[in-house]
Parts: structure tokens; sequence; C-alpha cells
């Protein structure tokens, strides 16, 4: 059987409609201790290309973009200014599934392997708060007195290729538990958090004003000098070079880490699944192509201050330089080359599902001989509607981001499944999402949107993410 | 079952594949972005003791000074001066008038502007006095022009008298507080 199209994953971190949706093979990357249905199933990515996905979590491209005749300063002070906190973040993720595969084992059925390689680009800038009134407003004015925080400065962003290899074993009737091994490769990764240090402007002592700054601030990179390298050199083969060098990075010729998922699926009784995953738990060692940027230490200047005749010798000195090499001295602006270790955001899924509405046998998989968790009475597939609720936590820089989910899915025969969920969280509280797996033959095709209401009026919404993809699932011999 | 089915595809349909809408957006609108942070510091302070002034014979100037300030025609800087203003605060607690200058002067060592103040014998109160630049002052390049300041103190009265005021002494401060133009 020839394998027709692979995955395309366009989504946020959270892939609330994925989980559990067992029917899916995908749903083993988010659960590797998800109930594996198949025999074996193959993904190939249809066309190249990278999607990717974008949420704000306190503005949206409407309430600064949309055509209504209000001035645009006004916008950005009113809406973002002075509207957005130093914990709104504006955040994208993008995942592209290279190849999936998986397969039944041999001489243990209930093991099912499965293993692959994606791309991922995760990039995450919190709104700096009190720097972007320092540049939109000036320490001047009414901002004499107020102390700006350098520590609303929070960043992380990386592209990762990851090679993975999962065992999914059915140890019971109840029980499910799933391991995955990754390796990553990375193309780059920068962060700059846990600043801290504060600059402000008062009356001073010895002058009008004291301008003053304490400072403890990292930006750290890995993988980016070189593609900045290319760029800058300008060789007319710019393009091939950067071209060489993602790829290679892409293969094990970047910065290199290790993690791994891990899940489990517990039947309560045979209606009622308890579901948990734990995703990336990993890190990656950057120690090529580092350049990184430090600001430390403590200053504060008046200005050229003469006290005569203290200073009466000092005529004829450079005062003005001799001022800006004090303050650069004190808080001097630095580079590096240290290596450092970014760990991987982690993801956690917690679920409980209840099935109900029993179906004919028509419904199940019964028949195939080959779905070692479908059996008569306790299979989820054997009952056509589940409700439920799911609980995902998210690591971030500035700490566990968390959404809560409601869902229920409808199973229709064997060949259709739909899926809808009700989200909360910090980005929307109407995210509606909806998702359909279609199984025509060995041919599994879904299509997971989310926030559908906000599809109303698309550039009014904060979050929006799409997953689609195909596979070739076998549930026999053929 | 079939006509629950053609309802779901019917849903799903709708859902899936119908074109999203979205208000008109106006993405020129990023142009009229206007970024004028207003930067405020202090630029220059003398403070003379009231002692040190009556060492000085009156004929001459007990204080002058030229050096470097560059501030304003940095590129960056110059380039992006909307308006603003310069400051000076004077307190006198000496027995004596004192007159200062303040010249501007270009790389050329060319007096582009000044300032005089003149100072009436303490003790007395704080005299501020603030002078403006651009369109409802001053012009801006004078500043952007300005390589060095040379600032000149003199005492306009005897240097034998002493103030009843403890530590007398003559403290001049100068702050600026301008607006740039980040982002046109």
């Amino acid at each position: 059987m020839i394998p027709l199209l692979g995955t395309v994953l366009l989504s946020a971190q959270n892939k609330q409609i994925l989980y559990d949706f067992y029917e899916i093979p995908q749903a083993l990357m988010v659960n590797p201790g998800a109930k594996a249905q198949e025999k074996w199933h193959v993904g190939l990515p249809a066309l190249s290309g990278i999607s990717v996905q974008a949420g704000a979590s306190g503005v949206s491209v409407n309430d600064l973009f949309a055509n209504d005749g209000i001035d645009f300063n006004v916008k950005v002070r009113e809406r973002v200014i002075n509207a957005l906190s130093e914990r709104d973040d504006f955040s994208s993720t993008s995942q592209i599934e290279l190849f999936n595969l998986g397969f039944r084992g041999k001489n243990r059925r209930e093991d099912y392997y499965s293993f692959g390689m994606y791309t991922e680009t995760d990039v995450i800038v919190y709104w700096p708060k009190d720097l972007a009134i320092l540049a939109f407003e000036g320490n001047g004015g009414a901002n004499i007195g107020r102390s700006f925080d350098l520590g609303h400065l929070n960043l992380r962003g990386e592209m990762v290729n990851v090679f993975h290899f999962g065992v999914n074993r059915k140890v019971n009737q109840e029980l499910t538990l799933g391991l995955r091994a990754k390796l990553y490769s990375g193309v780059f990764q920068f962060k700059s958090t846990n600043n801290s240090g504060r600059f402000r402007t008062v009356p001073g002592q010895e002058n009008t004003l004291e301008n003053s700054i304490d400072a403890d601030m990292q930006l750290q990179t890995a993988g980016v000098d070189g593609f900045l390298d290319i760029i800058d050199a300008d060789t007319g083969n710019t393009s091939s070079e950067i071209q060489d060098l993602f790829t290679r990075r892409l293969f094990l010729g970047g910065n290199l880490g290790l993690g791994f998922d891990a899940g489990f699926t517990y039947q309560l009784n045979p209606q009622t699944t308890v579901t948990g995953s734990i995703l990336d738990v990993g890190f990656i060692y950057n120690s090529k192509d580092i350049r990184n940027f430090t600001l430390r230490g403590s200053a504060s200047n008046e200005g050229i201050n003469v006290f005569l005749p203290e200073d009466i010798d000092n005529l004829g000195v450079d005062l003005w330089q001799e001022l800006v090499d004090e303050i650069e001295a004190a808080v001097p602006f630095e580079e590096n080359g240290q290596g450092y270790i970014s760990f991987r955001p982690i993801k956690i899924y917690g679920s409980i599902r209840y099935d109900f509405g029993e179906g004919s046998s028509k419904t199940s998989r019964i028949d195939c001989g080959c779905a070692i968790n479908v059996a008569r009475g306790n299979s989820g597939s054997y009952y056509r509607n589940s409700i439920g609720g799911q609980m995902f936590l998210l690591k971030r820089p500035l700490g566990i981001q968390p959404a809560l989910t409601g869902f229920y899915q409808r199973r229709l025969g064997k060949s259709l499944s739909i899926k809808t969920t009700y989200t909360v969280d910090k980005y929307s509280f109407s995210n509606v999402g909806l998702g359909i797996n279609l199984q025509a033959g060995p041919v599994n095709f879904y299509i997971l949107g989310d926030n559908l209401l906000s599809y109303q009026n698309i550039a009014d919404s904060r979050y929006a993410s799409l997953q689609f993809g195909f596979n070739i699932i076998s549930w026999n011999g053929n | 079952m079939r006509t629950t089915s053609s309802l779901c595809f019917a849903i799903l349909f709708c859902l899936f594949f119908f074109p999203s809408c979205s208000e008109e957006q106006d993405f020129d609108q990023f142009d009229d972005l206007s970024i004028t942070p207003a930067i405020a510091s202090s630029i220059f302070s003398v403070e003379a003791s009231e002692d040190f002034i009556n060492s000085v014979s009156t004929l001459s100037a007990f204080y002058t000074q030229t050096f470097v300030f560059e501030a304003f025609n940095e590129q960056f800087v110059a380039e992006r001066l909307l308006e603003g203003n310069i400051t000076y605060d004077f307190e006198n607690s000496t027995s004596k008038p004192i007159n200062i200058i303040i010249e501007f002067l270009d790389e050329g060592g060319n007096v582009l502007d000044f300032e005089s103040f003149d100072i009436a014998a303490g003790p007395g109160e704080m005299v501020s006095r603030t002078v403006d630049y651009g369109p409802n002052g001053k012009p801006l390049f004078l500043l952007t022009n300005t390589a060095n300041l040379r600032l000149t103190g003199r005492n306009l009265g005897d240097n034998t008298s002493v103030s009843t005021e403890p530590e007398a002494k003559f403290i001049m401060k100068s702050a600026a507080e301008f607006l740039f133009q980040l982002v046109e």
C-alpha cells in the first residue's frame, strides 16, 4: 500500500482536540500511552512548507488595524501601552511532521512502536511593559520618579528537529503505558529570561536629576550567528549557504539534546477512562555557534558635577567623555561565547472521559482481528459518545500556563468521528474547537480546528490553530 | 443514520470550509506610528564655595571651563531631536552677585549661542530659568551643532565680604528634557 500523504500540524502548544482522540495515530504524539488501535500506520508529508500559528493574549490584529478611523497612535497607546501587562505574550508555534510511522510488535502484539521526525519552531515574547513605556514615553515628564523594571524583558525561541521513538504497551485491559525517547537537533535557540534590574530618574542631590540603572540582564543565543554571518557575507550564494547550514543543523549538525515523553491510559470502569501525559522533558546543550550578551552592573549619574575648589585641578579634563566612560565601566555591555543548557517547554496533559451510548458491533473494529485495545464491552470505540474534561499545563518563562477543556466526542459508524471542545485559557474564554476524523478504508484523514467562533472576524481573534493530516492505517493484514 | 450523517457533514462543511470573515483591516496605519519619548537628564552642575570665589580676583572669572559636550550632535540624536528645553537652577547664598555665561561652541570653537545669567547676591530663593528649543524656542541647530560648552563664572561683587549664611556657596544646576522622534 502506498502511503499517500503525511501530516502537517499547524498548532499551538495545546493540542486539546488531538489529545485522547485515539482514532488518530498522531494522538500518540501527545500521549504515548494513548490507546493505540492500529496494526500499523504510515504518514508522510504531502507538501513541504512551514505553517505558523500565532497567539496574542492581550490584543488582536483587529484591535490595532481595523479601518475604524481612530488614530493609530491612540489605539497603540490605549490598547497596547496602557492595556497590556508584562504577563501578556505574543507566541507562535509551528510543527511540521516530516514522517511518522508505527507498527505493532510481531511477537508482542500488546506493544505498538512508533517513530518519526518533526521540526518544531516555538517563539514566545512577553510584552516588555516597562521597557515599552520607557521607549514610548521616555523617562521625562510624568515618568520622573518612576522605576522601570528591566525584568520585563522575557523572550524565548527555538527551532529544533526532533527524532523520536516510542513504545506503547497495553499492560492489561485497564492500563496502557507509553514512553517516547527524543533526540533534539537544534537549528537555533535564543532566550532572555530571569532578567532583573531597574532604571529610574529622580530629583538629584548634586544636580537637578539623577538617572540610575541597576541591571542584571542577559540574552543567550545559539545557532543564530551562523545564519547572520552568511547574510552579512553576502557572497551571492546566500540562499544556498543558508539552506546547507539549515539542513546540516536539522540532521544532528547543530546543538544536540535529549528528552522523553511519557503517558498512560487507565480504564476505571468499562465506561470511564483517565489519561495523562508529560511531554518534552528534555534539554539541549548549546555549545556551538554561541553568542551571548550581558548588561550587568549599577551606575547613577547627575551629569558633569564640578565642585570648587576641589575640582579646580580638573580644568581641561574631558569631563563628558570621562562621564560616559565611567558609566560604561560600571554597567558594561559585554559578549561571551559560553555554552548553556536550554530546557524544552514541558507540557502536561490529563483527562477523564466517560463513554456512553452503546453502539452496534458494526461501529467497532472488533472484527478486524488486530486491534489489541478493542474488546467487546470494554472498549471506548464500542460506545458512540464520549464526554469529559481535559487539563493542559505548559511551562513558560513566567510560570505555568494552564488550560481547561471540556469535550464531547461522537462516533458515527466506522468511518467518522467528531470531537468538539470548549477551552478556557489565557488567550480566550470562547474557544470552541472541532475535530473530524475520517476513515475511508485504509486512508485516514483528520482536520482539527480551534477557536472557530473567531472565524466570524478572524482579525479579531487572539488565538487560532489548525491541524490536519493524512495517514494510511492498517487495521488488519492488508 | 443517513440523515444524521448528512446533517453532520453539512455542519462540518459550514464550519470548516466556509470562508472566514474579517473586518476590513488597514495595515498602512502602521506608517502613522509615531514614537516620541521625552528624555530627561542632568547636564552639568557647578558648586563654588564663597571662600573660593573670594580667593580669585574680581577682575577675572573665578571659573571657566570648556568641555566636550556631544549629547546633541550625535547623529542618531541630532536626526531625531524635535523640541525641548534646558532648565538652569541657581542658588546663591554668598554675599556677592554672580554672572554665569554658558557658550555653545561648534567643532571649530565658534560661538553658536550663549546664555547669560545674573544672579543677585544671596541669600535668596532658588532662581530657575528655562530656555526652549524647537518650534516655540531657539532653533535646534544651535544644539545639534554644539560640540563644546564653555562655562564661565564671574564675581560681580567684591572679594572680601562674607555671607552670614553658614557654608555660603553658589550652586548652578542644569537639566535637559527633549522629545525625540524614535519612529516616524
